[in-house]
């Protein structure tokens, strides 16, 4: 049942790395298994609850619904390209000082998609924040902590 | 004493040291690893030669298997493995453990053997070492499987015709359960009422759905017959137990480890058949085995919960006071009465916490359940109280509304005073403390109910419709043997904590609590800290993990607070008194002259006379001359202990004030104002326990507006995805204004209580009932959830 591969390369979280993939393998998967980087998570695999975000190009995606193939050339960044030698970052710093988290499997998505939505909206309102987070879905905090600690996070810089 | 106290078995000595952790809100220190993405759950753990395991699963809710035709798969004994329920038909089927004499057992065999008894019931499992060919061979094999497809039993009313196909024909019906309790003149009760009031209600079909599935990784060593277990579980050690019994290993052989846990809600304590799988598969292939469930699969297979029918008939007195209670309850069970609990964790459990807060003294109560073609019903947070606590609050309010009183009065005139605590309910519950009128008073002055009720008035003159929904409620916590047996699904258990100080003077703690998003490594060490005068970045609490851990329950039911706290304070104090010893033959003085405060002991009253933890602990580990042999007051070199518990049962109690405006042209519902009032004793860490409270009420009210579980009437599920399946998200929610009062326990130590349910137990009648008293002009009643737009237009005639 062997299948054709191809050749995929990205720079990820600042790294070049590349790989052998099928068509078909999706960007997540070769995220978490072939370059070992398992911060990123799988809650769907359709799309719909944001654990698998992570930023491609500057943008937030979702990698479970990307093909590895497609991402081809581009720049990622993970929940692991975040901290800097195991100091938090300015989004994690908020998260653990609001108790942003509870079982921590939403967490990846949500810092990945606040990163991209903080960029494009350094100063949101509460509501604005509600909504960009809409595309996250957590079982654990009722989003209530979620909310405060990206309103902290973006009032500390 | 007075008799309720007596009849309760107590250590005289309750107290824990509380000095400043316990109480504070302090950072997690579990945290780091989980914002940065080093934290492992299942599915991030690799072993090597590991193959990847997909099951196939029944596409038909009720079917006779007819064959498995394995040869149809390339590679197949090579590349390619598969196990059908045959090949697994030595091993002991799961089996729920009630001891209840006239509950019928449905044994589940791990992968269907024979039969199939709803739509995604596993039949097979196929292995290869590329997941996505693993998937490609089920989808094959599957194809190659022949049913007898026989009548689907879509629901109760189904489940009890006549002519109903049986599920499990052995016990001869699809009941599994049927008993009444009466409980004092209910009849007289009924005779002497001014009037009656009735209300069916149909609690809807949902699940956890935590963010992380299930998953199941297991290897097999075959030189040392090791069997080591990765699963997202919250129970390990039991897990462990289940998984030995059935393998016929020795438990001593079964190491279980349940790495980071992405949401458990009770839904991870059951065994899952797959977690008897895929150790199985293991053991006969030699080498690293491991299932990761998707989504689609989980929302079909996962165990799903909260469906019950209530039926009610209560009787009252025109001025509001309830003289007795007819209580239906039958839960939809599922195609099995599943392990450990049974179907009746659902309706026993409603039936028995019935009563609540209120002084009910006559009581009927009929509990039953029924199988159906459906995923079976398993804990979910909260359990059969959801359903029970959101029927009791609807009936109230309609009680109220039919009356002509006000539903915050009709609650008083029947609620519990705080001193006639400790009580025991009509069911046998014991109300250990608890501040029932004073929370459900705190929530209304949140609320400013006065002002709000002018506010609505004015408003309907505009055609308007806003409403208030009231949800006061009772929380049994603290799930040990009393616990489970006041419940009214007795499981006798205890837990333990090990705390060991190392020759540098730090703690390690080895827990049989489970954690998995609730903060245990803080809230206990935070305890530990208090216990040994020490600062807790010095305490590292160690749980999971069979090896590393003590035996135990693990973490369900709202009982590590207590359990984990009760066993690591106790423990503590043992390592506190053994350094006291060692520091006093240093300091050659009587332990009790001695005083420890932020890792320093000293002499009470001559501070210069002070060593630090590290020093002491250090001489205790290598100073000779400190050790005796004396038998009663000997001095063991290693600082350590082990103390089990087995709590009383305790009761958290709280109230839920929600309000909404509903748009009675799309049958919206919005909710404005969400308010709680949370009492669960002696508070170890706020800030967690205000995580806890926002996560249930949201859970709950995805209960109530948007989470369903829908099956046609051929049991073919219709949402196994997200796409189907609505959870709550963050947009268009309020924030959740959340009070405490702290009542603590008198039985447990410490006096802490547990929690984490309450929200879920409440939420969804407050927004019932808050929908109701909105749509009150058009004489709207709940009868079902979830509260949907259409559900709503019809409630108020717009639809049919």
């Amino acid at each position: 049942m062997a299948t054709a591969k191809h050749a995929v390369e990205f720079i990820v979280n600042g790294e070049p790395a590349d790989t052998l993939v099928e068509a078909r393998r999706t960007l997540a998967d070769v995220l978490r298994e072939d370059l070992d980087l398992t911060g990123t998570k799988l809650g769907c695999e359709h799309g719909v609850c944001g654990a698998c975000t992570v930023i491609v190009d500057g943008r937030a995606t979702r990698s479970c619904l990307m093909f590895a193939v497609q991402a081809d050339g581009c720049e990622i960044t993970t929940v692991e390209g975040l901290d800097v030698e195991g100091k938090l970052d300015f989004v994690q710093r908020a998260f653990t000082e609001n108790h942003g988290l509870q079982c921590g499997f939403c967490t990846p998505g949500v810092l990945m998609s606040v990163h991209s939505f903080l960029k494009d909206n350094p100063n949101p309102t509460e509501e604005e924040i509600r909504i960009e987070l809409s595309g996250n879905i957590c079982r654990c905090t009722g989003y209530q902590n979620i909310v405060k600690s990206i309103a902290a996070a973006a009032a500390s810089r | 004493m007075d008799k309720v106290t007596s009849a309760v078995r107590l250590p005289k000595d309750r107290s824990i040291r509380k000095g400043k952790w316990i109480g504070a809100r302090v950072e997690r220190v579990e945290d780091p690893r989980f914002l940065t993405g080093a934290a492992k759950f299942v599915a991030d753990l690799e072993l090597p030669r590991m193959l990847h395991a997909v099951f196939v699963r029944s596409p038909h809710a009720h079917a006779r298997i007819i064959s498995i035709d394995k040869s149809i798969l390339p590679g197949l004994g090579e590349t390619t493995f598969v196990f059908t329920g045959e090949d697994m038909r030595d091993v002991p089927p799961l089996i729920d453990v009630v001891t209840l004499e006239t509950l019928l057992k449905t044994p589940q065999h791990s992968l269907a053997l024979g039969k199939v008894r709803f739509a995604g019931e596993a039949v097979a499992v196929v292995t290869h070492t590329d997941r996505y060919v693993a998937e490609d061979l089920a989808e094959l094999l599957g194809g190659g499987i022949e049913y007898e497809i026989l009548e689907p039993v879509a629901n109760v009313a189904a489940a009890g015709k006549a002519e109903a196909e049986l599920l499990h024909p052995d016990i001869g019906t699809n009941e599994v359960y049927r008993e009444t309790e009466t409980h004092g003149d209910v009849e007289g009760a009924f005779e002497a009422a001014d009037q009656t009031f009735s209300l069916h209600f149909h609690h809807n079909r949902y699940e956890a759905a935590p963010m992380e599935t299930r998953g199941v990784l297991a290897n097999y060593e075959r030189p040392d017959s090791q069997l080591t277990v990765w699963s997202s579980t919250q129970m390990p050690h039991f897990l462990g137990s289940i998984i030995a019994g059935k393998l016929s290993l020795s438990n001593q052989r079964v190491r279980v480890i349940a790495p980071e846990v992405g949401g458990g809600f009770g839904q991870k304590m059951c065994t899952s058949p797959e977690e008897i799988v895929i150790p199985w598969v293991a053991l006969q292939l030699g080498r690293p085995v491991r299932w990761i469930e998707d989504r689609r699969e989980h929302l079909l297979s996962a165990t799903h919960a909260k469906e019950q029918f209530v039926n009610l008939e209560v009787a009252v007195k025109t001025d509001g006071k309830i003289l007795g209670i007819k209580g239906e309850f039958i839960g939809d069970g599922g195609g099995y009465s599943f392990n450990t609990e049974s179907a009746l964790i659902e309706p026993a459990l409603a039936a028995k916490a019935f009563p609540g807060p209120y002084r009910l003294e006559t009581y009927q109560e009929t509990v039953a359940a029924s199988l159906t073609n459906k995923s079976p019903a398993a804990a979910y947070r909260g359990v059969g109280w959801t359903a029970c606590n959101a029927a009791r609050e609807i009936v109230i309010d309609e009680v109220a509304r039919g009356l002509g009183i006000d539903p915050a009065d009709m609650r008083r005139i029947n609620m519990l005073n705080a001193d006639e605590l400790p009580y025991k309910s009509i069911t046998g519950q014991i109300y250990d403390s608890g501040s029932y009128k004073e929370s459900l008073d705190k929530a209304l002055e949140a609320i400013e109910y006065p002002m709000f009720r002018a506010e609505q008035k004015r408003l309907r003159e505009k055609g308007r419709y806003l409403g208030v929904g009231i949800s006061s409620y009772v929380e049994q916590t603290a799930w040990g043997s009393d616990s489970s047996a006041q419940a009214g699904t007795p499981l006798p258990s205890h837990d333990n904590s090990t705390v060991t100080m190392d020759p540098g003077g730090k703690v390690t703690i080895g827990t049989s609590v489970s954690g998995h998003g609730q903060g245990h490594e803080t809230s206990l060490a935070q305890v530990a800290a208090d216990g040994l005068g020490i600062d807790i970045a010095d305490v590292r609490v160690l749980h999971g993990d069979t090896l590393t851990s003590p035996y135990g329950l693990g973490t369900y039911a709202s009982r590590s607070a207590v359990i984990g706290g009760a066993t690591v304070a106790r423990a503590s104090a043992d390592v506190r008194e053994q350094v006291l010893r060692v520091a006093g033959r240093m300091f050659e003085v009587s332990p009790e002259d001695l005083l420890i405060e932020d890792g320093i002991i000293s002499v009470a009253g001559a501070p210069s006379l002070s060593k630090t933890m590290a020093e002491v602990a250090f001489a205790a580990y290598w100073d000779g001359s400190l050790r005796d042999d004396e038998p009663g007051e000997s001095h063991q070199p290693l600082l350590s202990s082990t103390r089990f518990y087995d709590p009383p049962a305790t009761y958290s109690n709280g109230c839920v004030v929600v309000l909404t405006e509903v748009d009675t042209d799309t049958g919206v519902v919005r909710l404005d104002r969400i308010v709680v009032v949370e009492d669960c004793g002696t508070v170890i860490n706020p800030m967690i326990v205000d995580g806890q409270v926002h996560g249930a009420i949201m859970q709950g009210i995805g209960g109530a507006l948007l989470e369903h579980l829908i099956y046609d009437e051929d049991g073919q599920p219709l949402t196994t995805t997200y796409m189907d399946y609505l959870v709550p998200t963050a947009m268009g929610m309020p924030n959740m204004e959340v009070h405490h009062l702290e009542t603590p326990s008198p039985f447990s130590i410490g006096g802490i209580k547990g929690m984490g349910e309450g929200g879920q137990v409440a939420a969804p009648a407050a927004v019932a009932n808050a929908v109701a008293d909105a749509l009150a002009p058009f004489g709207a009643r709940i009868t079902h959830f979830p509260l949907s737009p259409d559900n709503i237009l019809r409630m108020i005639g717009k639809i049919e």
